[in-house]
């Protein structure tokens, strides 16, 4: 039976999996909630409905039950979280595929998920590889003294190693999002600080597990893209560097490959260290039999030292950076299609020898916020959205050009992605600028005030990419 | 600034149709049965505790779960959408018509709303009280809340972001919430009515008319 596959996401990644779905030959569903109803998701999808109703409105992206009752009511055979949501979440992996009816679905399979997702454990398996990750326990600590001693050592090293203000992280273990993350610059002040986390580990998360690393301040953030199949085919697209992000640290400007040398002065053998992050990824894929896309998270010192920092088991924001460098037969590949394909249970069809890394790219996000007051999303009515239509670049949104839209206050002003590539790095910053400078974004708030964009901050971070 | 009201006009609108026809739709997506047919006289929820359910009317089925969904308010089914009966329906449809008849304090609530100071949502966003209100609220009521100018009375919540929202007009009391708490309100929507000392006789002649004249 041809697959069908139910797209339990929003906005354009929604769109971009519909049409990798259609490239495929493959039939595919989409939920939506209310407040999204304008979204073009929504519209191409009941614009496609051919006899067969493409787009169900759901209670939210969130609720598992609507999301499985529509998926066996319209007969899908496969589900795709697309990113956020349900993306990383083994439990509903693992209710799709474990089930009177069973789906596919479309990423790792729930027990690589649940292992990889729980960012202890990634830790101490990476280190059981040799693998390098941020110095400090990849363990929680409920004892004082221990986490004295292991303080001790880390502020000991970083003096050691002439960091100036070395410092340390307190975190709760179980953790995330920022949250419960201290900072001590002297030994005598952990005491206090442990025992603040330790309370606060306590009430928020009914665990009070500590976790100590050391603080890293002057770093590059890289990523290694994997795309690996249920047959244990295990290839690279390349790094990208996502260093640039705003204050609650959401990625704004991606590029790739991961360093440049024309960009920066690097105090290391920037291709040697792209090669080690692509190796060690590839090394901890093999030990865990990683079986669909994957982006393994990589902190980089100025130094040239990289320390895993997390493997995201999902399809990334970002994948089109890396599959706009990245050639095979000649052809930039799409790696939504590959990551489907692949769940589907085909084979990859080509080795790594196939892929031809060329030349450099940029993605711009551009998002309705006022950068300068913290990133404060932006909300109304966008009432003219317009690119400049150019070879070498590439816009995905659900924003609509060809009426009002009005951004709903229930989901991030995300308002498209913008892709540029070129020759070289110099050629991708040209074309971002002349991209951004072409492109027309009017709408108004509800009280009479012009959109405010992000399109300034990006335009004036160009410059800062791929740089310490 | 309220004395032209003219009571025996809005006394006449609700007398001549003292209902509100209330839309029912679904919660969730499922397969749909009714369980309440047209006319049927149905129950709301009850009990000291709003414990005791409403009328049951209808199901919804997902993976073989069964939902039912009863009525909040009393009231007579006005309207069935019969189509859907045994359809696989989507989340938010409307699927049936409540003909509720309005109590004499939903009447003095509604026609309050023209006379109290509306404090309306700024944005289309989920709204909380601040901490500090709700908890006074929790021990003494939201009629014994006074606000004044830039008091932070609120927390407006939308695009994963919590705004503080400060309260702008004139100070009074809390005399009635609009909006529930995590509850998605347009922009311009009234989010709280506010009494102020001037306007006080005011809504106790009001109370008193509509107590004194509504059967």
């Amino acid at each position: 039976m041809k697959d069908r596959v139910l797209i339990a996401n929003r906005g354009e990644i929604a769109i971009r999996i519909m049409r990798a779905c259609k490239e495929l030959g493959l039939d595919y569903v989409i939920v939506y909630t209310d407040a999204d109803q304008d979204s073009q998701h929504v519209h191409l999808a009941m614009e496609d409905q051919d006899g067969r109703k493409r787009a169900w409105r759901v209670a939210s992206y969130t609720d598992p039950n609507d999301i499985l009752a529509v998926a066996d009511h319209t007969g899908c055979t496969a589900i795709h979280p697309g990113y956020g949501f349900f993306s990383e979440d083994y439990r509903f992996a693992r209710r799709v595929t474990i089930r009177d009816r069973p789906l596919t679905f479309i990423g790792p399979n729930w027990e690589v998920i649940k292992s990889l997702g729980d960012k202890i454990n990634t830790k101490r398996v990476a280190n059981r590889l040799g693998i390098p990750t941020i110095p400090g326990t990849d363990g929680p600590i409920y004892n004082e003294m221990e986490a004295e001693e292991v303080a001790t050592q880390l502020l000991d090293n970083q003096q050691q190693q002439k960091i100036k203000n070395p410092s340390i992280l307190v975190k709760a273990a179980a953790g995330g999002g920022g949250m419960g993350i201290e900072e001590v610059f002297r030994i005598e002040q952990l005491r206090r600080v442990y025992r603040q986390v330790q309370n606060y580990a306590k009430r928020q998360f009914g665990d009070g597990g500590v976790l100590i690393e050391q603080c890293l301040r002057d770093y590059n953030h890289l990523e290694v893209q994997l795309v690996c199949s249920r047959h244990g085919e295990r290839l690279h697209f390349g790094t990208r560097n996502c260093t640039i992000q705003s204050t609650g640290r959401q990625k704004r400007l991606e590029a790739a490959p991961g360093f440049d040398v024309s960009c920066f002065t690097y105090d290391f053998d920037a291709p040697k260290v792209l090669r080690q992050i692509v190796d060690y990824s590839l090394k901890l894929a093999d030990h865990v039999n990683y079986d669909n896309v994957g982006t393994w998270e990589w902190i980089v010192a100025r130094n040239g030292t990289p320390y895993l920092l997390e493997v995201n088991t999902r399809i990334q924001v970002e994948n089109d950076v890396s599959a706009r460098i990245s050639y095979l037969h000649n052809k930039q590949p799409n790696l939504l299609r590959e990551q489907i394909r692949l769940a589907l249970g085909d084979t990859m069809g080509y080795d790594q020898k196939s892929i031809d890394f060329r030349g450099s790219s940029i993605e711009l996000r551009l998002v309705a916020e006022d950068t300068n007051r913290g990133f404060a999303p932006w909300i109304g009515t966008i009432s003219q959205f317009s690119f400049p239509q150019e070879d070498w670049a590439a816009v995905y949104t659900h924003v609509p050009f060809d009426r009002a839209y009005t951004i709903p206050s229930e989901y991030d002003p995300n308002l498209a992605l913008v892709l540029v590539w070129g020759d070289d790095m110099t050629m991708a910053k040209n074309r971002a600028r002349q991209f951004l400078d072409g492109t027309v974004i009017e709408g108004h708030n509800n009280h009479g005030e012009a959109i405010m964009t992000n399109i300034p901050y990006l335009r004036g971070n160009l410059e800062r990419l791929l740089t310490f | 600034m309220h004395d032209d009201i003219d009571f025996d006009q809005i006394l006449n609108q609700y007398r001549s149709d003292p209902f509100e026809y209330i839309d029912v739709r679904t919660s969730h997506t499922g397969l749909l049965q009714f369980r309440a047919k047209e006319e049927d006289v149905v129950e709301g929820v009850t009990g000291e505790w709003q414990h005791i359910k409403g009328t049951l009317l209808f199901e919804l089925e997902r993976e073989r779960n069964i939902k039912p969904v009863h009525s909040s308010v009393i009231g007579v089914v006005s309207s069935i959408e019969r189509s859907l009966e045994g359809k696989f329906v989507e989340a938010g449809e409307t699927v049936m018509t409540i003909r509720h008849p309005l109590k004499k304090r939903e009447i003095i609530e509604r026609i309050l709303k023209n006379v109290l100071s509306i404090f309306p949502a700024p944005e289309r966003a989920k709204y909380f009280f601040a901490m500090d209100i709700q908890s006074r609220i929790d021990k003494h009521g939201q009629r014994s809340i006074s606000i004044k100018p830039n008091d932070e009375i609120l927390t407006m919540s939308l695009m994963k972001r919590d705004t503080p929202v400060s309260y702008q007009g004139a100070p009074g009391i809390i005399h009635s919430v609009y909006f529930e708490p995590g509850q998605t309100i347009d922009q311009g929507q009234p989010l709280l009515g506010i009494c102020s000392e001037d306007t006080l006789p005011l809504i106790q002649k009001i109370i008193a008319r509509v107590k004194a004249e509504w059967d």
